[in-house]
């Protein structure tokens, strides 16, 4: 990671009609970062992307990418960012080849790269035998491998991932999970990931930012996030439902579910536990 | 400037190489049928404004069929809007919204001449002896640049496929029912003269007519057809920019 900024976003507010969608969001990303942002559905991530991608104009406020102006350099920085769609964009009716290709043109890659970049792409998803495939015979998993790889052929200094593994089974969202990391740490490509699996941002984020009704309530490691509450959880089973009370130790943890009459657990602290400090509800609610 | 335009081109080209044997077959019928209700039943037993009817008549089905062949694009930018997201992979992509204009028109040019094409096949095999001038070219290519661009325009106005559908039925069948595909407009009350005459339509099927049976081209309506075309550009243009709001 370096202190470079790849984008900056200031004041960003984005309204539909009298709902405020975004409100004056700030954020910086730097060079090789790999960033969560962590809300529940209608918190405004999607319209964050959108609005920093340039699919929506936000309704004000800055978005920076490597120190000059989106909107007055579009071109130029619209070279810098990869994209992937919540909803996959992948044309169903053209080969995983004629994706890749129509990638190549809508970016203007020398055609003397073309055949090497898709190529590349194609292994680094592990879908070279599927080469000339039509994407409708393709699973949702292999799709998401190709609908990833293809961000990055144009060697994007971002990439933002909406909600890349949702509706995906385990196993094929932990695969996704090794390819964005291979992303970030191979290719050195900063990563805003959109997500509301909790546990995805842990395993994945060097730091993550939650979105809560248009605002940014926090912004820090997963680490820090988690342990500014405590280490250990009790959870006590009682009539009411489940109480929550967090530790510092387990000795302190083990001392209070001792002195507990209902049935208990303990249990090391998640991410989870602080956003639903933060936002009062789960993330996926 | 061009790569966005080859990009555009190179996707719809290919969606419709897959499809092509359908795509053809289906825009071939209808002025097959209308050709063999009309064309047969009149024959050169009733002229029309000087010439046999079934002369008469495919210059108004290639006018007709060009149109319904460049406006259809309408039905694909909709779908790889609202049901593929393709039309988003073009918003995100360095290349200016004039690029995605050029590329969908070339489409639906390209989509135009096949249609004319074809029609020239039935007008040989029945054996009506059109008197195809240079001319022709140049008013086809701008007929189906125009509807093209109001394609664009309407795709990216409309806010579900359903609504596409409407603006079919309210505009787009009665502008080619009235505007001289199948009679002449000077034979329409009055009132309904004045609204043809407010259609592009109108005036391509009259040039596009002159220019296929060896009347004289009224350069009046070319420019006409060439305001048409300006205006669309423009609003096409504003369109694409108002997705993004």
């Amino acid at each position: 990671m370096s202190n470079h900024p790849i984008l900056s976003v200031s004041k960003l507010v984005k309204t539909f009609g009298k709902k405020t969608a975004v409100n004056a969001v700030e954020f910086t990303i730097h060079e090789g970062e790999f960033i969560g942002l962590l809300g529940s559905n209608g918190a405004g991530k999607t319209t964050i992307i959108k609005a920093i991608v340039g699919l929506i104009k936000p309704t004000s406020g800055t978005v920076l990418y490597n120190n000059k102006n989106f909107e007055a350099n579009l071109k130029e920085s619209k070279k810098l960012i990869g994209v992937v769609p919540q909803n996959s964009n992948l044309d169903r009716d053209l080969t995983a080849y004629e994706n890749l290709y129509l990638h190549t043109l809508l970016h203007n890659i020398p055609v003397k790269e073309r055949e090497a970049k898709i190529s590349t792409a194609l292994d680094f998803a592990e879908l070279s035998d599927y080469r000339d495939k039509q994407l409708k015979t393709f699973s949702g998993g292999m799709k998401r491998r190709l609908v990833i790889v293809r961000a990055l052929i144009h060697d994007p200094k971002i990439i933002f991932l909406d909600e890349p593994t949702v509706g995906l089974d385990p196993q094929i969202r932990r695969n996704l999970w090794n390819l964005i990391l291979k992303i970030n740490q191979v290719k050195k490509t900063a990563i805003l990931l959109t997500t509301h699996y909790i546990e995805e941002a842990e395993k994945l984020c060097n730091r993550v930012m939650v979105l809560d009704h248009g605002d940014i309530i926090m912004d820090n490691t997963p680490e820090k996030l988690k342990h500014g509450l405590g280490r250990f959880v009790l959870e006590i089973y009682n009539e009411e439902g489940i109480t929550e009370k967090y530790f510092e130790t387990q000795e302190a943890a083990l001392t209070a579910q001792g002195q507990c009459q209902s049935e208990s657990k303990i249990r090391d602290i998640a991410l989870e536990d602080v956003i639903i400090q933060l936002t009062g509800r789960r993330v996926n609610a | 400037m061009l790569n966005g335009v080859q990009a555009v081109l190179y996707r719809e080209v290919h969606v419709f190489r897959k499809k092509a044997k359908k795509q053809i077959l289906a825009s071939s019928l209808s002025p097959l049928l209308f050709l063999i209700a009309f064309g047969w039943g009149f024959g050169d037993r009733v002229a029309v404004d000087g010439l046999p009817y079934i002369l008469f008549l495919i210059p108004g089905l290639i006018t007709m069929s060009s149109l319904n062949q460049s406006y259809s694009i309408a039905q694909e930018i909709n779908i790889s809007r609202f049901y593929f997201h393709v039309f988003d992979e073009f918003l995100i992509a360095p290349i200016s919204h004039i690029e995605i204009i050029i590329g969908e028109v070339l489409y639906g040019v390209f989509k135009a001449s096949i249609s004319v094409f074809l029609i020239f096949g039935y007008a040989f095999l029945f054996g009506v002896d059109l008197r195809i001038s240079a001319s022709f070219f140049i008013i086809i290519l701008m007929h189906s640049f125009m509807f093209s661009l109001l394609a664009i325009t309407v795709s990216m106005l409309i806010k579900d496929h359903g609504s596409q559908a409407q603006v079919n039925t309210f505009v787009i069948t009665p502008m080619i029912f009235l505007c001289g595909t199948f009679f002449p407009v000077d034979k329409l009350p009055a009132f309904f003269k004045v609204i043809v005459h407010c259609l592009p339509l109108t005036y391509s099927t009259k040039v596009i007519r002159a220019s296929l049976t060896g009347g004289e081209i009224n350069l009046v309506y070319i420019g006409i057809m060439l305001i048409f075309m300006c205006t669309f550009f423009l609003t096409a243009l504003y369109a694409v920019k108002k997705v993004e709001a």
